[in-house]
């Protein structure tokens, strides 16, 4: 019983990771069809502004010395402040370009960022010590779980949940969902492109921010390379999700926690280094039975 | 003075021209038919005019400003609403929800909301089949709901013109009837100008009003429909006699 | 008459060809080992990209992975040319066949191009299923597979240590030949009914889908051949430095050869080569830069890290203002009387 529960916190922990991480490719993608392979940037770029820039395998803690109610909100502000940016000093020249276009873009941009890093931290990855009162164990129903998966876990949920609200509720939501279903038609009943088109970069450089917040705590390294893997489950969450649609990104991201959770768990030892690779393996044959994705969205479908 | 005028307006898409040199103007609350076969350049016509298409050159005003180029939402802020070909609407949201996106223009203004709401109770009464089903996802309604949900949803906004590409198009006659007597109504009502376009000159011959034929990206004809419609010269010009 | 058809079929590739050997004469003729190398790095650059080219720039369809062809390429010549004494300490999960073999480069780079079609042809009896953005994904999915798989097989590939002992090829010739070849490779296949109709197919997708053009079909044998090259091209690459680790062949290589492809432009096999030749001059003046220079009394370095800063930059901007890269869809070739591209179609101005 406790061994199951383990491996379904495990599991569920694990796709919120690649659920906000998914969710934050595909607000943007749904607004402007941008595939943005620079998302995984932003989780890194998020960790290292809580350090000072040093080139020496010690980080110098800067403003990770904030206490916890002062960091979060700094730490989500850096993430949503460079996706901005991004958008206005990159993304906007991109408006009428094909998506293909804008993809390169986007993986151009994502190469500024983290060699950016890199020039100013070196590709040496840092330990940091990230809120580390999460990292004690607590005990549920018999399993031994980390508190900061628990916190993890219960911060997705909140998030899922906010987000819905805020996409239901306020204008600001309807006129983003009506964007992201066509973004002309929205135009033309006079929801200004620039605003909801910020509003999801914003929204999503904020959801790479607390990937980064729950990575750095998790590992306790912050390393230029740390959002690529979990940018590349968020891709492919997005696609099996069907391209645009939030509620198939979020479940796809949590489907593919429990498919990685799961291969760990009853791979044989020597295989499990493979994990990713089968995951991998396991989307791809997904992709041959649904080419449109689990829940394909509706209107978003490619216009030839 | 007029609300819309055109100017020598061109559309292209690579080498291939759909508008050529367009020039025409709407007095406020006149009734207008574009007509013509497919291809004819009267869809490329009405999205520059939104300003969902760059035109190539020429010059379009709406109502004092210069609007050539500018971006959909300003446009649709000034108040032209435009309806595109195949009811866009917006699948996933509810009809209520798909009404009430437009109305986020007037948000500057004092007391928008109760306005929309009157706007809102004004288009149910309009379209009683909207009100019963307005909590149902858009995407599930039939063609003709859908049609009568994105007149709804372009009136939302209180425009002073409606740009509507082909009302008609896969709508069983009898509810293309209902849509055109509702559109007649409102555009009494509210002094609305409206541009119409449509494959066939049929419809414009009912409704009466003025009527455009266009082909080959130019416009051949111009005048009262009725007349016109009658007129051998416009079906000459409509299947391209005596060019050749 | 005659004219009009060498400028249809080999003018072009001849054109490059004759570029790439007057760069190989050149270091010749320098004959400094950090020049030669630095040519040598331009061939095997060449080579992606223009592997890269054959099928992004006949599907229209951008691949993110095809550098793992690379290092399928790059570890075979692990295999199957170290010294088998050495391989056994490095690799001691290798089949004995596998083991005992002890190659000479080329054939190393024939088996490296026959490896990467293989599995080519495997990954690609399901990617080309898809189209667009989610084909796009899918390949940087395999590129992610590949390099997992080869960064944890530690008996086979020694996980992520270096593997050592390839033998080093420092001659310029091997290079260049092998760098013509994939440009011949290319335009042959450009040329061919094939790539016509892929070509077709990426402008007019919904004519050629009604046409009944079996665009699967197409783009799996684009995606072979061009991991063919991508192979040989790694094996070479390995050959080169005579060390291999899975890292060598992941993002930043494929960022370079996504880059080059972009400046010099998608849509042609000469804007493939010219984006290599460009970039790279870039690249070693800002390798130099990194290194330091003297000026007067003091010594000028850039920080690490600016050379890809620039890339990225000089990416981004030919994007933004030349989406088609420096040669749009036009080639290298004869000069044409008739001046039918002079009319170059402006692009779609619609949201």
């Amino acid at each position: 019983m406790g061994q199951i529960l383990q491996v379904v916190f495990d599991a569920l922990s694990l796709g919120s990771l690649y659920a906000l991480a998914a969710l934050g490719i595909a607000l943007i993608f749904g607004v402007m069809k941008l595939v943005n392979f620079a998302h995984g940037d932003v989780i890194a770029f998020s960790v290292f502004a809580l350090l000072w820039p040093s080139v020496d395998a010690v980080a110098i803690i800067f403003a990770g010395n904030l206490p916890w109610f002062l960091l979060i909100p700094f730490v989500l502000a850096i993430g949503a402040g460079l996706s901005v940016l991004s958008e206005i000093v990159v993304f906007r020249r991109f408006r009428r370009a094909n998506p293909a276009t804008m993809m390169i873009a986007s993986f151009a941009l994502g190469f500024v960022i983290r060699y950016f890093l890199l020039m100013l931290f070196s590709s040496r990855p840092k330990s940091i010590s990230l809120l580390p009162a999460l990292s004690q164990p607590v005990e549920i129903f018999g399993a031994r779980i980390p508190l900061l998966q628990l916190i993890t876990i219960l911060i997705t949920m909140a998030v899922l949940i906010g987000l819905t609200a805020f996409l239901r509720r306020t204008r600001f939501g309807l006129e983003m969902r009506a964007a992201a279903e066509n973004f002309t038609m929205a135009r033309m009943l006079g929801v200004r492109a620039n605003r909801v088109i910020m509003g999801a970069f914003a929204l999503s450089g904020a959801l790479a921010a607390a990937i980064a917040l729950i990575l750095g705590s998790q590992t306790g390294t912050a390393n230029i390379m740390m959002g690529a893997n979990v940018m590349l489950m968020a891709f492919i969450a997005t696609v099996i999700g069907g391209m645009g649609s939030l509620a198939g990104a979020v479940l796809a991201g949590f489907l593919l926690g429990a498919i990685a959770t799961v291969m760990q768990t009853i791979l044989p030892p020597d295989a499990r280094a493979f994990r990713d690779a089968f995951v991998y393996g396991a989307v791809i044959l997904v992709l041959i039975f649904r080419p449109q994705g689990i829940l394909s969205a509706r209107g978003t479908k490619e216009r030839v | 003075m007029s609300l819309l005028s055109l100017a020598n307006v061109s559309v292209r898409y690579g080498r291939l021209t759909a508008v050529r040199k367009v020039s025409f103007a709407m007095k406020e609350g006149e009734i207008l038919f574009i007509t013509g076969p497919n291809g004819a350049g009267k869809s490329s016509l009405l999205r520059a005019i939104a300003g969902v298409t760059l035109p190539a050159n020429g010059r379009i005003d709406f109502d004092g400003h210069d609007i050539t180029g500018r971006a959909p939402e300003d446009i649709a802020r000034l108040g032209i609403s435009m309806v595109p070909e195949g009811r866009d609407v917006f699948g996933g949201l509810s009809i209520e929800e798909n009404l009430m996106v437009g109305t986020g223009m007037h948000s500057h203004e004092r007391g928008w909301r109760a306005r929309a709401q009157n706007e809102l109770a004004a288009v149910y009464a309009t379209f009683p089949i909207l009100k019963e089903r307005r909590h149902s996802q858009a995407g599930l309604l039939s063609g003709g709901q859908q049609q009568m949900l994105v007149i709804g949803r372009a009136l939302m906004t209180h425009p002073r013109l409606i740009a509507i590409d082909e009302p008609s198009l896969g709508l069983a006659p009898n509810i293309t009837d209902q849509v055109y007597e509702r559109l007649i109504a409102l555009q009494k009502e509210r002094k609305l100008t409206l541009l119409i376009v449509e494959q066939s000159s049929t419809r414009a011959m009912l409704v009466g009003g003025r009527m455009m034929l266009m082909r080959g990206g130019e416009i051949l004809l111009d005048g009262d429909a009725r007349a016109l419609g009658q007129s051998e010269a416009m079906q000459a010009a409509y299947f391209g006699y005596g060019d050749h | 008459m005659g004219a009009s058809v060498i400028r249809r079929t080999i003018a072009t590739p001849v054109f490059l060809s004759l570029l790439l050997v007057a760069f190989a004469v050149t270091a010749w003729a320098v004959g400094s080992r950090p020049f030669n190398q630095t040519i040598i790095d331009i061939f095997l650059q060449v080579i992606f990209v223009v592997g890269l080219w054959i099928f992004v720039g006949n599907s229209g369809v951008i691949s993110f992975g095809h550098i793992a062809f690379a290092c399928l390429g790059g570890y075979v010549a692990a295999w199957t040319t170290i010294k088998p004494m050495m391989k056994g300490n490095a690799m001691p999960g290798l089949p004995d066949w596998l083991m005992g073999m002890e190659i000479p480069f080329w054939a190393a780079a024939g088996l490296g191009a026959f490896w990467a079609a293989l599995w080519a042809l495997i990954f690609g009896l399901v990617l080309m299923r898809l189209s667009g953005i989610a084909a796009s994904i899918a390949t940087f999915a395999m590129l992610a597979m590949v390099n997992s798989i080869y960064s944890n097989w530690e008996s086979v590939t020694a996980a992520t240590s270096s593997v050592v002992g390839i033998p080093i090829v420092r001659t310029v010739w091997p290079y260049l030949i092998a760098a013509v070849l994939a440009v011949f490779v290319a335009w042959a296949f450009a040329i061919s009914r094939h790539g016509l109709a892929l070509r077709a197919a990426r402008d007019e997708p919904t004519a050629a889908a009604a046409s009944g053009v079996n665009i699967s079909r197409m783009r799996l044998i684009a995606f072979v051949i061009s991991a063919a090259v991508m192979g040989m091209g790694g094996t070479l690459y390995a050959h080169s430095i005579g060390v291999v680790t899975p890292d060598t062949f992941y993002l930043g290589l494929t960022f370079t050869t996504l880059s080059m492809l972009v400046v010099g432009g998608m849509g042609s096999l000469s804007g493939a080569v010219i984006g290599v030749l460009i970039l790279s001059s870039l690249i070693q003046v800002l390798r130099w830069l990194e290194a330091g220079v003297q000026v007067g009394a003091s010594t000028f370095a850039l920080p690490g890290g600016v050379q890809e800063i620039a890339l990225g930059v000089v990416m981004i901007l030919i994007l933004m203002f030349r989406p088609a890269g420096i040669m749009g869809n036009s080639e290298l070739n004869l000069p044409n009387r008739r001046s039918d591209k002079a009319g170059q179609p402006a692009p779609t101005r619609v949201l």
